[in-house]
């Protein structure tokens, strides 16, 4: 019985090490990663929930789904005054900016604005959805944490990234729901 | 007017609105046929990939460096001097250098050790320049590259890794746009679709003529991890030569295109 005990210890123990130094493929592919530079490097350390959407291929099994969105939801600010929509012509140059938001890149915003993507939804007339407060906090959060809502999400999570500020992201929805924004003209 | 020619006008009109539309996505592939045919006229017959490749004949065959010594006697995997059809199987393991590489880092580690060059002495325009006059000898060639050696199949699996893998501040990796959301577009530009589309891994290096550039995979791979604001792997590096061993095995009987001409 003892025997028995020590050798289930052992066991563990291994399994905890093997655990705590990754496997030889992960430490291959991190000495891989570390031979980019160092700044390559650092760029691509992963967050857990990363790792996650890349171990599955954007598809993560449904077990996990509950406790991703969970995860993705917790990360998300509001602005300190919790106003949700701000201004919308700060948010149209936000949403053109390639350094910021460069939301433009995937989605059709004003449609005078050329050259815009298809990889995301086109969003002209998103204003027709009204601005109730759940339509308001809905679109705050997707652009915040794409994740949030949906998990591994192409759309990249502008505000956890700390690319656009709670403030920021504010002007943006407020370029797709304003009444008064392009985006929502009369055509 | 009858019924019949006004409802043969509407036929009409609606056939042609719709072969507008149909040429409105034009295929990139095309495009850059109807650009090379166009500058191959405007210039007589001389096209820029061909003055890169004879001017990185021109410092291949030159006796250069501290050993005074010349690359042809460099084995690209076909024996020393051999250099037809070469660039359709790399990358690949060398017994020398003891290391996976590809085109541009074998070309580095010939410099290296036929000429004596330091690392801090090679030139980048230079290594693009012999790679542009190799490939321009495995036209036509087809892509063979299968990864066998152990080495070679652990690199491959890291590439094929590296290619899945989302990080970054856009939350983004390779697969994102070139297998996930293929046929799409990011601003103008469609995506190519590198695991379907043999041919995509089959035109480098390649000359861009939107913006006149000489580009090898490692600098197409480069500006890639820069689209998505990630720091670029270094040139040489493991990433880069993972991330192509992986490409091109999936390119494998694909027919090279060499020197690439593309937008």
């Amino acid at each position: 019985m003892k025997g028995r005990h020590y050798i289930g210890l052992l066991a563990l123990l291994l399994a905890g090490l093997t655990l705590s130094q990754g496997s030889p493929f992960q430490q291959r592919l991190q000495q891989a990663i570390q031979s980019g530079g160092s700044k390559f490097a650092e760029a691509m350390k992963q967050d857990p929930d990363q790792a996650l959407c890349s171990q599955y291929r954007d598809k993560i099994p449904a077990a996990l789904v509950g406790a991703f969105l969970e995860r993705q939801r917790a990360l998300i600010k509001y602005p300190a005054d919790g106003k949700l929509m701000g201004d919308w012509k700060q948010g149209e140059a936000l949403f053109t900016n390639p350094r910021k938001g460069n939301c433009y890149a995937c989605h059709t915003g004003d449609p005078k604005e050329p050259g815009a993507g298809t990889m995301g939804p086109g969003l002209v007339n998103y204003g027709q959805r009204g601005t109730s407060e759940a339509v308001v906090k809905y679109t705050y959060d997707k652009i915040y944490n794409a994740w949030a809502s949906m998990p591994c999400s192409l759309m990249y999570r502008a505000g956890y990234h700390g690319i656009l500020t709670p403030e920021e992201t504010a002007h943006v929805t407020a370029f797709l729901l304003d009444p008064a924004s392009p985006v929502n003209a009369k055509r | 007017m009858g019924r019949f020619w006004r409802l043969a006008g509407v036929i009409l009109l609606a056939l042609v609105g719709l072969l507008a539309l149909a040429q409105e996505e034009v295929d990139p592939f095309e495009e850059a046929q109807k650009q090379k045919q166009q500058l191959l006229e405007l210039s007589g017959g001389i096209l820029p990939t061909d003055l890169i490749a004879a001017q990185g004949e021109e410092l291949f065959k030159a006796k250069r460096g501290p050993k005074n010594a010349s690359l042809e006697a460099c084995d690209f995997g076909r024996g020393p001097g051999r250099l037809e059809g070469v660039v359709g199987r790399l990358p690949r393991y060398f017994f020398d250098t003891r290391k996976v590489e590809d085109l541009d880092s074998r070309i580095r580690s010939c410099m290296i050790n036929l000429q004596g060059l330091r690392p801090d002495q090679i030139r980048r325009n230079e290594v693009v320049a012999i790679a542009f006059y190799i490939a321009s000898l495995s036209n036509g060639q087809p892509m063979t590259v299968r990864p066998l050696m152990p080495q070679e199949k652990r690199l491959y699996e890291l590439g094929e890794k590296l290619f899945y893998l989302r990080a970054g501040p856009r939350d983004m990796g390779c697969a994102s746009c070139h297998v996930t959301y293929v046929g799409r577009r990011a601003g103008v530009l469609p995506y190519s679709d590198i695991l379907g589309d043999k041919r995509v891994a089959s035109h480098w290096p390649a000359f861009r003529y939107s913006n006149d550039q000489a580009w090898t995979m490692a600098d197409r791979i480069r500006a890639c991890y820069s689209n998505l604001s990630m720091p670029a792997p270094d040139f040489y590096s493991e990433p880069i030569i993972a991330l192509t061993l992986f490409m091109n095995a999936k390119a494998y009987g694909g027919k090279m295109d060499l020197p690439g001409f593309i937008r």
